[in-house]
């Protein structure tokens, strides 16, 4: 399997759209981080290492493509431009610490892109499952399905009081990282979102920007994950993920109904600008555009935008990332000339949707 | 004077913040103050990185009593040779045997870490599932058997010990067998 087709196509299938509370909850990602007996860490490992480590992890995995009903490709970071693995990093199938790594590494992608086996990130063994919508439950089995399969064939590093031995002391346990992807425009214009994450840091979760830590959410898309690994169940983070997530949920779309109660006008005329910009404007910032289009997704979940395809929106998120730019521009191009460009795909797709929807809905029956 | 968050570029923004009375000046260059602060100001406080956090921790302990002393840690671990001056460092373990070298230490930093947690609960990968469900199964037992003893069916007692021993053979040539392989 070629690695074009991860690289050219900005659509992933957790962009899809669908999923339960697709309007607020974009994605799910589960991240199990596993090690191997015998070999130090990546942190600390020599290239002889890592060299068998990719080897063994590789050849399990593309063995149990069957097993698992999966169809693995796998994908040697070091073979791939500077340019490919930062547009990898962007629709989030490697990390930007697998891209930058010195040492053999590779990342082991589904035919979907809904599982993503990275090894030889920080640990030997990352597995990650991104699902559209909040499917918590559905991704860790997914998850687990494949730590089962690894664990019959390699020997993982585990310690009786620890659990599973991972090189950050922040992941030793159950190596779970749970979170989901929430869209929450409403509880941040209403200012509600710092009381919220300070809530929630007390329930041993976090909540952070959609890009890194301090950073302020972009396009108010933010990220919402368990903090603790140890002493607590696979199950029991889960549980808990889920419900403070459908309680979020719920406080998203009761502040939704009363921005629309209270201040209808105020943000219809902000989300149709908001379009406008999309669709007219000539020079593009990410900030910018992260904002217009976090805008004009909110108006199509209220109703108030109708003729926009949301998974259109979803594709705009990735692809007007500075990586996905300068793929489908073919050629590298400065911050300025990026934001030009960027202007260009955004008016020509947002068009470019709109027709093919009428063309759909009018003539053609595919 | 370099950039207080990310270490590379020279700082060129000077921050300026109250807190309780106090001001504090941090110094950032133009990346990160943007990119830290509108956030930074309302729920950040302290920049701490983990490894600060690591090893502030640390110098807490050094300052409770004896105890500390006389269990002194390895100063480095046997199987890769990362000290436990590194592991405070960079926040991170060299090899899986580390978790071993500096066992005695790392309840402190997990309770910090996991919300006062120290031991993993749920999934192992098979044999040790096995064993910890063996395990979990002994201390059962043991406590049935305290409370049959408090109450004086010494009978039922007798029988709970029987059946712990067996389990604990059970568990003992299973050990072997792990370290065979």
């Amino acid at each position: 399997m070629s690695i074009e087709r991860f690289l050219d196509n900005s659509i992933s299938s957790w962009m899809a759209g669908d999923g339960e509370h697709s309007d607020i909850v974009m994605s799910t990602r589960i991240r199990l981080a596993r090690n191997l007996n015998g070999y130090r860490f990546p942190l600390a490992f020599t290239e002889d290492e890592a060299h068998k480590i990719d080897q063994s992890v590789s050849a399990t995995l593309l063995d149990a493509n069957e097993d698992l009903q999966m169809n693995f490709s796998s994908i040697q970071i070091k073979d791939l431009s500077e340019l490919s693995r930062q547009v990898l990093v962007e629709k989030h199938l490697i990390s930007p610490k697998l891209a930058n790594s010195p040492m053999t590494g590779s990342s082991l992608i589904s035919d979907d892109e809904a599982v993503s086996v990275m090894v030889n990130e920080e640990d030997h063994i990352r597995i990650q499952c991104l699902f559209p919508g909040l499917q918590i439950q559905e991704a860790y089995m997914q998850a687990d399905a494949i730590d089962r399969v690894l664990e019959k064939e390699l020997s993982y590093a585990f310690d009786e009081q620890f659990g599973y031995l991972t090189s950050c002391p922040t992941n030793t346990g159950t190596g779970l990282r749970a979170s989901v992807m929430m869209h929450l425009p409403a509880l941040t214009i209403t200012k509600q979102m710092n009381r919220i994450i300070t809530i929630i840091s007390r329930l041993g979760m976090v909540v952070r920007g959609i890009y890194g830590e301090g950073s302020e959410a972009l396009g108010n898309v933010y990220q919402v994950s368990n903090q603790t690994t140890l002493g607590k169940s696979e199950e029991d983070i889960i549980a808990d993920l889920q419900s403070i997530t459908e309680q979020i949920i719920q406080k998203e779309r009761e502040a939704r109904d009363a921005l629309l109660k209270h201040s209808a006008n105020t943000l219809e005329d902000r989300l149709y600008r908001s379009l406008g910009t999309l669709s007219y404007a000539r020079i593009m910032t990410t900030e910018e555009a992260a904002k217009c289009l976090s805008d004009v997704r909110l108006g199509i979940d209220m109703g108030l935008i109708e003729d926009v395809d949301v998974t259109i929106l979803n594709e705009c998120m990735v692809f007007m990332q500075p990586g996905f730019l300068q793929q489908y521009a073919g050629t590298t191009l400065n911050t300025s000339e990026r934001d030009l460009f960027r202007a260009k795909l955004l008016r020509e797709r947002l068009q470019k949707g709109e027709k093919m929807k009428t063309k759909g809905e009018n003539s053609y029956d595919v | 004077m370099i950039c207080e968050n990310c270490k590379q570029r020279p700082a060129k923004v000077t921050v300026t913040q109250v807190h309780n009375g106090e001001h504090f000046e941090r110094h950032y260059c133009e990346v990160c103050a943007n990119s830290l602060h509108p956030f930074y100001v309302e729920y950040k406080q302290d920049p701490l990185s983990l490894h600060q956090l690591l090893s502030n921790w640390f110098n807490h302990t050094d300052q409770q009593p004896m105890q500390q002393v006389q269990k002194k840690p390895p100063l480095e671990c046997e199987a890769c040779g990362w000290s436990i001056q590194r592991f405070l460092d960079e926040g991170k373990f060299g090899c899986a045997s580390c978790y071993n070298s500096f066992r005695g230490q790392l309840p402190t930093v997990f309770k910090r870490l996991h919300n006062g947690n120290v031991a993993h609960v749920g999934k192992a990968p098979g044999a040790f599932g096995e064993k910890l469900a063996l395990k979990k199964r002994i201390e059962t037992i043991r406590l049935q058997m305290k409370e049959a003893i408090e109450t004086e069916q010494f009978e039922q007692a007798a029988t709970l010990r029987d059946e712990a021993r067996e389990l604990e053979d059970k568990l003992a040539t299973g050990g072997e067998e792990t370290h065979v392989d």
